[in-house]
């Protein structure tokens, strides 16, 4: 019994994440600084995604995206340009900063001459066709400050980088229902706030996806991304977002933000 | 001239002799060998793997199944699982969607089940159209489930057409629960089965009922039901066996001898099967019973010759004896040998279907150790023992009660022969019209019997549903987004609706069903948009919109990434061969004249294709393999005789038990079916061997010891015909314990073969020395 002891005592002095975590960066304080980050007011981007079946078909859709602050609201708007089936489509979001409040969304189909209003999706719902889903989209990149519990637990270089891991789980089970994972790994910058990768499992527990997140450079001197890779395990689907032209003095008119805008395309 | 002949003969006596000298004298190395063979081929017994997909009926390089697994793989599509969940009072309530819920998230934990392959009332996604857009959403969520959404859901189905007769029986009482198994699970369907059954069986909830079935569910429950019954079938047939061979001889080494002959044939054949990674089929069950019937004959022969040759010298030491047995039986047991496994050869060359193919090859093997083992074997045990007499072989003159039936046969012939001729040809005349009438029909459920679960469930659901016998129609365009044309749709849409009107064909699922039910849903859920709409943009923005709330994997089953292949999947209720025949022709001439352009193809595919593909060469194949047999044993006696008539003659009673069982298949109603296709052949190869014995023993009392026919025949009869008698027992009674099987298809070809052994025996005693009283053909009697 007591070289049992013995042992336990001598592994949790050689364990060396022990005494760690007080080095550490609090979770909670790297997801407000992933927040606090400077995006500019406006953004007008060209947008490429390349979505890739299991079987490596590849969907390529080149659209042109805006995206400016109102105040707190954020609005994005996408103008497909390519393939010529869907030329013209264009799609409108508006995100409230008030986390009660229901996006609003709308796509506007040429084909049928017609803006469609679509219903609030769950914020776990996948962005038209993509692996990311529309929180995804909507935090781009940032972490979340109100969904988890962070815990920190290392530090990893990713591409060279030095970046902290955190581990979040859903602060409770509607929470993870509404995102779809119950639980994720963030790998954050801890230069520039950004994150760089992150893992995460679905509600049952499985492998769900990994996102990559490569090429940030200054543009306009914003920390800007340049390529999003996301990979589903389970259906083995592939999403790839390259982000050109980025352009931040772009004058961007609150005109474009509106339903009206979408019919007239770019 | 006559005594250059005589002396050849007595060199090639000599020369035999000298051999068989050697074996009893080497007989301690020589079963030391058959036992390292033995116990060498039996240790891989273990690893042999059980493969009952109806997929196991065509060789891996066949284009139809190779295209077919293409297709499989390109949608995603698999053999499922199929649970009925029925509430006869209608399923649309909390507690009957709960239980839906409730099952289809146990699946999803069941090891070998794709948790993402789940279709259900709970997992699917029903598609709205709303005042201002379209919705993409599950039929219900557990948490929001009441009654009167419960009521909602079975509203939503009856806008959602896709859904009716697939997931939801019409009548709204039962709901299937599909699912898919893991590719790694491929032979391993009967574990995912058994647990299936478990959960399924142990589900007790008021007014519900549970049923389980599907392609899968087959193939699972088969492997357990042949393993079950092989545990019974095998130990039975030894057990006949025995019992005949106690009747025999009334020794124990006559009982002892022959049956580890037996189990060397059996043994070895199996563990050769395993080394050489063959599966093990759900026919294959049959192999180890056919085996030991056919076995056992070399070692009842043997024996009866040792038995007779003790009464009549006793003075003989025991390798004299056993020297002078092998002499006199080795020619005899190797011809009949031959001809066995020219029977199963001839399965093995006319047949397509690699589970026929292995039962001809590893049953021909198995005839092929059991005359090893009889030749060196057999000999070499007796080395072991000491010269014995049996009680039934008291002296050279005795005769026993078996004799005397033989006899007392031998003088009916005597008296009638022109009648036993007359009733021959009757049979032949008969057998000609049962056999033009032959119904070649195969339905993979009726390998079980009519009351298994199994069964009752298949029954009900394809009552109840569509069906779960899949035909699948890929469609093939040349471009990418090819299947966003309007042309293209609509001819997908003008197949569906034709192949639809077809007997059997209950539904049908394809991309075009979603195009219409998002069109219906993007004119405010208005019936008479439930259809294609005008033009290709607004079907991939259509596409596009859905992608706002639905998922990017939702339509892998139905199309490819680029919109360049689709899947057309039609259920039918049938899996009979013969409806689903009919379907695949009619599809196939609609296609031919509908989709003969470059810019649209189509192809037949599934279960249903892939049925129709492989049974149609069934009744080609089964004359093929009879006539093969014929010829093969024709040449192989005509040789041995070296006399064309002796040749004909041993063919005309397994002629004649073929022909014969024609008119009993038609009359019984018994199909022309996997298992009962082997029967000619095998029929001809074991029933030959009366034929052969009898020409054999009558040309020698006849033409060497130049006996009167009478005595030649009242010799033949009591010794010789005795013989047969336990041959044929053994043979009649073996192939009957497969009649004990409950697989059905071995069921009928055991009582098949059986009936052909019984008309085989009685036309070598009885047609056979009639013909030789009536015709006196040159080969038997000295003129």
């Amino acid at each position: 019994m007591k070289t049992i002891l013995l042992i336990v005592m001598f592994a949790i002095f050689l364990n060396p994440f022990a005494g760690i975590s007080q080095e550490l960066m609090n979770g909670q304080l790297i997801a407000q600084k992933t927040n606090d980050r400077n995006e500019g007011v406006s953004l007008k981007r060209d947008l490429i995604m390349e979505l890739k079946d299991k079987r490596g078909k590849t969907r390529v859709r080149k659209t042109v995206a805006l995206r400016k602050y109102f105040g707190k609201e954020k609005r994005l708007v996408i103008f497909y340009k390519t393939p010529t089936s869907v030329k013209g489509t264009a799609f409108l979001t508006f995100d409230y900063p008030d986390a009660t409040k229901d996006d609003d969304q709308w796509l506007y189909l040429p084909a049928l001459r017609k803006t469609r209003r679509i219903s609030a999706a769950n914020r776990g719902d996948y962005f038209l066709g993509t692996d990311l889903t529309y929180e995804d989209i909507k935090l781009e990149t940032k972490i979340s400050n109100n969904d988890y519990n962070y815990k920190t637990m290392g530090r990893e270089k990713i591409d060279g980088h030095d970046c902290y891991v955190i581990e979040a789980i859903p602060k409770d089970a509607s929470i993870e229902k509404e995102l779809g994972y119950s639980k994720a790994k963030f790998w954050i910058d801890s230069q520039i706030w950004m994150m760089r990768k992150s893992e995460s499992w679905d509600t049952a527990g499985n492998f769900l996806k990994t996102v990559k997140v490569s090429d940030i450079k200054k543009v306009q001197n914003i920390w800007t991304i340049h390529h999003i890779n996301v990979v589903n395990h389970k259906t083995k689907h592939q999403t790839t977002f390259k982000f050109e032209n980025n352009d931040y003095d772009a004058a961007l008119g609150d005109d474009y933000f509106t339903k009206e805008a979408l019919v007239d395309g770019l | 001239m006559l005594y250059i002949q005589h002396k050849s003969l007595i060199m090639k006596q000599n020369r035999v002799e000298a051999f068989f000298n050697k074996v009893t004298r080497n007989h301690k190395v020589i079963l030391i060998l058959c036992g390292i063979l033995f116990i060498t081929s039996i240790s891989f017994i273990p690893k042999l793997t059980k493969d009952t997909r109806y997929d196991a009926f065509l060789p891996a390089k066949d284009s139809v199944l190779v295209k077919r697994n293409e297709l499989k793989k390109l949608f995603g599509l698999k053999d499922p699982m199929v649970i009925a969940v029925i509430n006869e009072e209608g399923i649309f309530n909390k507690k009957s969607l709960e239980i839906v819920h409730k099952l289809s998230e146990t699946l999803k934990k069941v090891p070998g089940i794709d948790p993402d392959q789940i279709t259900s009332l709970s997992t699917e996604n029903n598609i709205k159209g709303t005042e201002t857009g379209i919705v993409v959403d599950p039929f219900y969520e557990i948490e929001e489930l009441t009654e009167l959404k419960a009521l909602e859901v079975s509203k939503n189905i009856d806008d959602f057409e896709l859904y009716q007769g697939s997931l939801v029986s019409k009548d709204k009482t039962t709901t299937l629960i599909v699912a898919e198994m893991l590719d790694s699970y491929d032979r391993k369907q009967h574990e995912v089965y058994n647990s299936l059954y478990e959960i399924v069986s142990n589900l007790e909830e008021e007014n519900h009922t549970f049923y389980l079935a599907g392609e899968g569910a087959v193939s699972g429950y088969l492997i357990k039901y042949i393993d079950e019954d092989a545990m019974r079938t095998n130990p039975f047939a030894g057990l006949v066996i025995a019992l005949i061979l106690i009747f025999a001889y009334r020794t124990v080494r006559g009982v002892l001898l022959p049956n580890l002959m037996v189990l060397a044939s059996v043994g070895i054949a199996l563990g050769l099967m395993a080394a050489f990674g063959v599966d093990f089929f759900v026919i294959t069950n049959g192999l180890p019973v056919v085996l030991i019937a056919i076995a056992v004959a070399d070692g009842i022969h043997i024996l009866g010759e040792y038995y007779e040759s003790a009464a009549k010298f006793p003075e003989y030491t025991q390798r004299e004896l056993v020297v002078h047995t092998m002499l006199k039986m080795w020619r005899p047991i190797t011809i009949t040998s031959i001809t066995t496994i020219g029977g199963f050869m001839s399965i093995a060359l006319s047949s397509y279907m690699p589970p026929m193919i292995y039962f001809g090859i590893f049953g021909a093997l198995g005839v092929c150790i059991a005359l090893l083992y009889a030749l060196f074997m057999i000999p070499s045990a007796m080395m072991l023992l000491k010269p014995q007499k049996s009680k039934v072989f008291k002296t050279a003159d005795t005769v026993d009660i078996y004799g005397n039936i033989m006899v007392s046969l031998g003088k009916v012939v005597i008296k009638r022969p022109k009648a036993i001729l007359t009733i021959a040809l009757l049979i032949i005349i008969l057998g000609i019209g049962g056999a033009l009438k032959l119904l070649i029909n195969e339905d993979r459920i009726k390998n079980f019997q009519g009351d298994e679960p199994l069964v009752l469930a298949d029954k009900i659901i394809n009552q109840k549903t569509d069906g779960t016998s899949y035909l699948d129609v890929l469609i093939e365009t040349p471009n990418e987004e090819d299947l966003f044309k309007i042309e293209n749709l609509h001819k997908i849409d003008s197949l569906q609706n034709y192949i639809e009107t077809l007997p059997y064909v209950k539904g049908s699922t394809s991309i075009v069903d979603f195009i219409k039910k998002m069109n219906q849903s993007m004119n405010e859920n208005r019936e008479e948009f439930y259809r294609i709409p005008e033009n290709n943009q607004l079907v991939a923005q259509y596409f596009l919109l859905y992608s706002a709330s639905g998922d990017p994997t939702d339509f892998d089953n139905y199309v490819d990434y680029d919109y360049k292949l689709a899947n057309v999947r039609f259920r039918m209720n049938s899996g009979e061969y013969i409806n689903e025949k009919m379907v695949v022709h009619k599809a196939q001439e609609f296609i031919d004249t509908h989709f003969k352009s470059s810019s649209i193809k189509a192809t037949l595919s599934g279960k249903v294709a892939l049925d129709t593909h492989w049974l149609s060469k069934l009744g080609f194949n089964h004359f093929l393999g009879a006539i093969i047999a014929l010829l093969v044993v024709l040449i192989v006696a005509g040789f041995s005789f070296k006399s064309f008539t002796a040749g004909f003659l041993t063919v005309v009673p397994v002629t004649i038990s073929v022909l014969f069982l024609y008119t009993v298949m038609g009359i019984m109603d018994i199909w022309l079916a996997v298992g009962t296709s082997m029967f000619a052949a095998i029929a001809i190869g074991v029933g030959v061997d009366f034929a052969v014995h009898t020409i054999d023993r009558l040309k020698y009392f006849l033409k060497e010891e130049n006996l009167k026919i009478t005595d030649a025949f009242n010799q033949f009869y009591k010794s010789a015909g005795r013989a047969l008698l336990f041959n044929f027992l053994a043979l009649a009674l073996g192939f009957s314990v497969l009649m004990t099987s409950s697989v059905p298809p071995l069921n009928q070809f055991g009582f098949l073969v059986a009936v052909a052994v019984v008309v085989s025996f009685i036309g070598s005693m009885t047609l056979l020395p009639a013909i030789i009283l009536i015709f006196k053909p040159n080969f038997f009697i000295n003129k």
